[in-house]
């Protein structure tokens, strides 16, 4: 479902280039539950950013369901995000002054949906991460898990091909940690969603299918 | 919807940033409030000029002897005035008037006054009526009455006078008896000769012949109110035939208060310009409070834009924000721009009026000045690169 072939990735900083991935390819198929892991600086979290749309790879291309990506019109990148992806980031990255049911919502006013449509959506949503008691409350307002939750629901809401988790437990502790591991296998085996979970701790990429291990700017395992 | 959606989000966060919001407010409410207060006082001093002729109706016409021409040392030959309207049937009547100014003595006191030699048509063709007494007609041909000013009246009264009504003064060389004391009217403006309020008004024929110079350089006249060009051009001819060559120069009503409204109109774009330069400076208040707004919030933004939101999307919030700012601060400013305007009817004593196109002006204005000055913030708001901002 989404093909990565032959992705360079380089910054220039200053004077000098660095390059963080250095040819990588990578194909995962739909209703995959898999992780990729790295230590910090290996390039994991800029791979993310490249499957889901939010930077453009220097070499190397990208399709999505069979559809080769070209950068060149932040409309059609942006829809694609929208109806593709779903991101579930390690610091939930809620909106604050939005209550957890219109966080979930936030997707789908990018859709031009009706509003009745969208807290329908919503509700269904924050059942499937059970939350509805909570619909009405503020991020701060939160537990870390709960917001994750949140985070999921919203990630979720759009019925994305591909849900993308960078470092989802990193904030965590381990007990809630596990909670939201459960919920994402849960969710693949249930509903055949496709995730891809980031990650740097070897338990968590060990409760996933398939492990790619990210070493240096190249999958190394 | 998502305008919808928007416009409750921009409350939301400028709620949020009260002290900022309430500065930004600040600038704009003085900004759209001075540029609705001058353009109000314009539409009151206009309102009050124009008033004028509407009292007196716009059918007057003002015929002056044209100076810079031959012949000048002459003036109308009273004779062809009356014989102005058997000429065109557009010209209705006519109203020759002389005016020499003298001095009233008084318990060793002087007081200028002026005395002004009318018809009985003046009267009419000028809308003067009396307070007292009655006014001239023309069976006063020759005799020594005289209807004097609202203000004459109060100088008499003054300086010690009492029963001014059939009493004899000498005003000049001659010996006057007050008939009549006229209503006062209003300060300058409209075709009526000036000087009125404080004049004495005996008839023409008295006049001419108590005066030293008794040349008729002035006569006013009412036209057809349609076909006021017509009968400009009428005069024109009348008088060039009549008196071979005479020029005159015909002043309209209509023409009189299309040059008022180009002056007041000047003197309003002058107020409105003064009133500019604040709410320029109010934009730029808006600018920036929108600016550390985009800084403040590269995180949603970068949230916004992973969930899907286009550029677009994000520019429209941005500018929605600054024109609710704008539009907020121009409800508020309009309402400051009437209390200034109301302040200034009432201290000049005109007739206060609510200008509903300036209300317009305010909201137009402010919704412009919220997409000028938000338009560059919301625009590097849009150009913020996603990957970036979720990274901080």
């Amino acid at each position: 479902m989404l093909r990565l072939t032959d992705i360079h990735k380089s910054y220039r900083v200053g004077p000098t280039t660095v390059d963080v991935l250095k040819g990588i390819s990578l194909a995962v198929e739909k209703g995959e539950l898999l992780s990729i892991i790295g230590p910090s600086g290996s390039g994991k979290s800029t791979l993310m950013n490249i499957m889901g749309l939010l930077e453009q790879p220097t070499e190397g291309t990208y399709s999505i369901e069979e559809t080769k990506i070209t950068y060149d019109d932040d409309r059609t990148l942006s829809s694609l995000r929208n109806k593709m992806i779903g991101f579930v980031f390690q610091q939930y990255h809620l909106l604050p002054r939005l209550t957890a049911i219109d966080n979930i919502g936030l997707p789908l006013i990018y859709r031009g949906i009706s509003e009745k449509e969208i807290m329908e959506r919503s509700m269904e949503y924050i059942k499937k991460v059970e939350m509805q008691e909570r619909s009405r409350h503020k991020p701060t307002e939160l537990s870390g898990g709960q917001q994750q939750r949140i985070a999921i629901a919203r990630a979720l809401v759009g019925n994305p091909a591909l849900i993308l988790a960078d470092e989802p437990t990193g904030a965590l502790d381990t007990h809630t940690g596990q909670e939201i591991m459960n919920l994402f296998k849960r969710l693949n085996e249930e509903e055949g969603i496709t995730i891809v979970v980031i990650t740097h701790d070897p338990k968590i990429a060990a409760q996933c299918r398939r492990k790619v291990e990210l070493r240096d700017g190249i999958i190394s395992g | 919807m998502i305008i919808k959606a928007n416009v409750k989000e921009a409350l939301k966060s400028l709620v949020t940033a009260k002290q900022r919001t309430i500065l930004a407010l600040i600038g704009i409410v003085i900004g759209i409030g001075s540029v609705i207060g001058m353009v109000s006082i314009g539409t009151i001093v206009q309102n009050e000029a124009l008033k004028q002729f509407r009292d007196m109706g716009i059918d007057i016409v003002s015929v002056t002897k044209d100076y810079e021409r031959q012949g000048a040392d002459e003036g109308f030959n009273i004779e062809h005035i009356y014989g102005l309207p058997d000429y065109s049937p557009l010209i209705k009547k006519v109203s020759p008037y002389i005016v020499s100014s003298t001095q009233y003595s008084y318990a060793d006191k002087d007081f200028y006054i002026e005395i002004m030699g009318v018809s009985e048509s003046f009267f009419d063709l000028n809308k003067l009526y009396v307070r007292e007494g009655r006014l001239l007609s023309d069976l006063d041909r020759n005799r020594s009455f005289c209807v004097i000013g609202a203000e004459t009246a109060d100088i008499l009264q003054k300086a010690g006078v009492k029963d001014i009504l059939d009493r004899q003064f000498l005003f000049g060389e001659r010996i006057y008896t007050v008939v009549g004391i006229l209503k006062k009217l209003p300060e300058g403006g409209g075709m009526r000769p000036s000087g009125i309020n404080r004049a004495v008004l005996t008839h023409i024929t008295t006049a001419m012949r108590s005066f030293t110079t008794n040349d008729i350089t002035t006569f006013m006249a009412r036209v057809s109110a349609q076909d006021s060009k017509t009968a400009k051009t009428a005069i024109e001819n009348y008088f060039g035939k009549k008196a071979s060559g005479l020029s005159v120069r015909v002043r309209t009503a209509e023409e009189l208060i299309a040059q008022m409204q180009k002056q007041i109109q000047l003197f309003t774009l002058l107020l409105g310009a003064i009133g500019s330069i604040a709410l320029i400076v109010g934009g730029i208040g808006v600018m920036n409070v929108m600016l550390i707004s985009v800084t403040e919030r590269r995180k949603e933004i970068g949230i916004r834009r992973a969930l899907g939101a286009q550029r677009s999307d994000i520019e429209t919030q941005f500018i929605i924000e600054s024109v609710t700012l704008c539009f907020v601060g121009g409800i508020i400013g309009i309402i400051l721009g009437i209390i200034i305007s109301y302040f200034f009817s009432h201290f000049s004593k005109w007739e206060f009026l609510i200008s509903q196109s300036a209300i317009v002006l305010g909201f137009c204005v402010a919704t412009a000045v919220g997409v000028f000055f938000g338009y560059y913030p919301a625009r590097s708001a849009s150009h913020l690169d996603p990957a970036a901002a979720l990274r901080e």
